[in-house]
C-alpha cells in the first residue's frame, strides 16, 4: 500500500531529529557511528515526497526547527498551543490532506 | 535529572517483565503493541520505523545485557519509558554480541518541556553501569521492586 504524504513527512522529520542529536547521543556513549545509513534513509524518504511538501517541510524547519507539531487530544497545536477548530480536526483525523496550524502555520499531526 | 524525578516518567503499564520476543524486531513489535493498547499511540508503524531507523545508526544494545532502543517521534506527546524483561534473552546485536535481558524503550515528542529526553537518557545509562542494578533489575518481579531500585540506582 502507498504511504501517505504525511506519514512520510512524519518519518523524514523523525529522522532529521535522530541526525541533528547524534552527537549528544554518542557522548552519551551509544553506537552512533553510521551516520551515513541515515543520510541514506533520507534520500530515500525525500525521493517519496512531493516537492512542493517538502519545500513547505524545509521552510518550516528552518523556522522553527520542528516543522510538523503533534495536536493532543483536547485539540491543541503542540507548537503555538492554540486551541484548534473543531471542524478542521475531524479533517485532520480522517482526511489525508496535510493540514497547517492557523497560528504557527507548521503542518499538524493528530495523535488520535 | 535525580533518581525521584526519572521515576516519574514510568508507568505501571508500560512494566512488561516477561517479554516473549525472541528477536530484536519481534521485541520491538511486543512492546509498541502495548504503547498501543494502553492508547499512547494510533500508528505504530511511524514508531517502529524510526526505532529502526535508530538501529541503522549503531547498535542500542549497550552490552551487559541491556538494550536501550530510543528516539524522538512526531507522534509522541510525552516522554515514554517502558520497561521490558526477557529471561531467555533476546538476539539484538548488542555491542559485546550478547544476548539482551533488560530493555529500557525511550519515546520522546519533537519537543519536550524542559529538555528532558537526553537528561534521562543519561540517566538511564548512568544506573545501569553499576552491576547492582544489573543483577537487582534482572531479579525484579513487580513494579514495586523495579520502582525502588532505579529510585535508589
Amino acid at each position: 500500500m502507498k504511504k501517505k504524504q504525511l506519514d512520510l513527512l512524519v518519518a523524514l522529520q523523525d529522522l532529521d531529529m535522530m541526525i541533528d542529536e547524534i552527537s549528544e547521543v554518542k557522548r552519551l556513549g551509544f553506537s552512533a557511528d553510521r551516520e551515513e545509513e541515515l543520510l541514506k534513509a533520507r534520500g530515500e524518504l525525500v525521493s517519496k515526497i512531493k516537492k512542493p511538501l517538502l519545500y513547505s517541510y524545509e521552510k518550516l524547519k528552518k523556522r522553527y526547527k520542528r516543522a510538523i507539531v503533534p495536536v493532543k487530544e483536547d485539540n491543541t497545536c503542540l507548537g503555538c498551543f492554540i486551541r484548534l477548530p473543531t471542524s478542521l480536526s475531524s479533517i485532520g483525523r480522517t482526511d489525508e490532506s496535510v493540514i497547517y496550524c492557523e497560528g504557527c502555520g507548521r503542518i499538524l499531526y493528530w495523535l488520535t | 535529572m535525580t533518581n525521584e524525578e526519572l521515576v516519574n516518567y514510568f508507568d505501571v503499564q508500560l512494566f512488561l517483565p516477561d517479554i516473549q520476543a525472541k528477536t530484536k524486531d519481534e521485541l520491538f513489535e511486543e512492546i509498541i503493541d502495548q504503547f498501543v493498547k494502553v492508547k499512547y499511540f494510533k500508528n505504530k508503524n511511524i514508531i517502529l520505523e524510526m526505532l529502526h531507523q535508530r538501529e541503522r545508526l549503531g547498535s542500542t544494545g549497550i552490552g551487559k545485557k541491556i538494550a536501550i532502543p530510543h528516539g524522538r517521534s512526531t507522534s509522541a506527546s510525552d516522554i515514554l519509558i517502558a520497561f521490558g524483561k526477557s529471561k531467555e534473552g533476546i538476539d539484538y546485536d548488542a555491542i559485546d554480541g550478547k544476548p539482551v535481558h533488560l530493555i529500557f524503550m525511550i519515546i520522546a515528542p519533537p519537543q519536550d518541556e524542559n529538555n528532558m529526553y537526553l537528561p534521562i537518557l543519561g540517566k538511564m545509562v548512568e544506573i545501569l553501569n553499576k552491576t547492582k542494578n544489573r543483577n537487582k533489575l534482572l531479579q525484579a518481579e513487580t513494579f514495586d521492586d523495579f520502582i525502588e531500585i532505579i529510585s535508589k540506582g
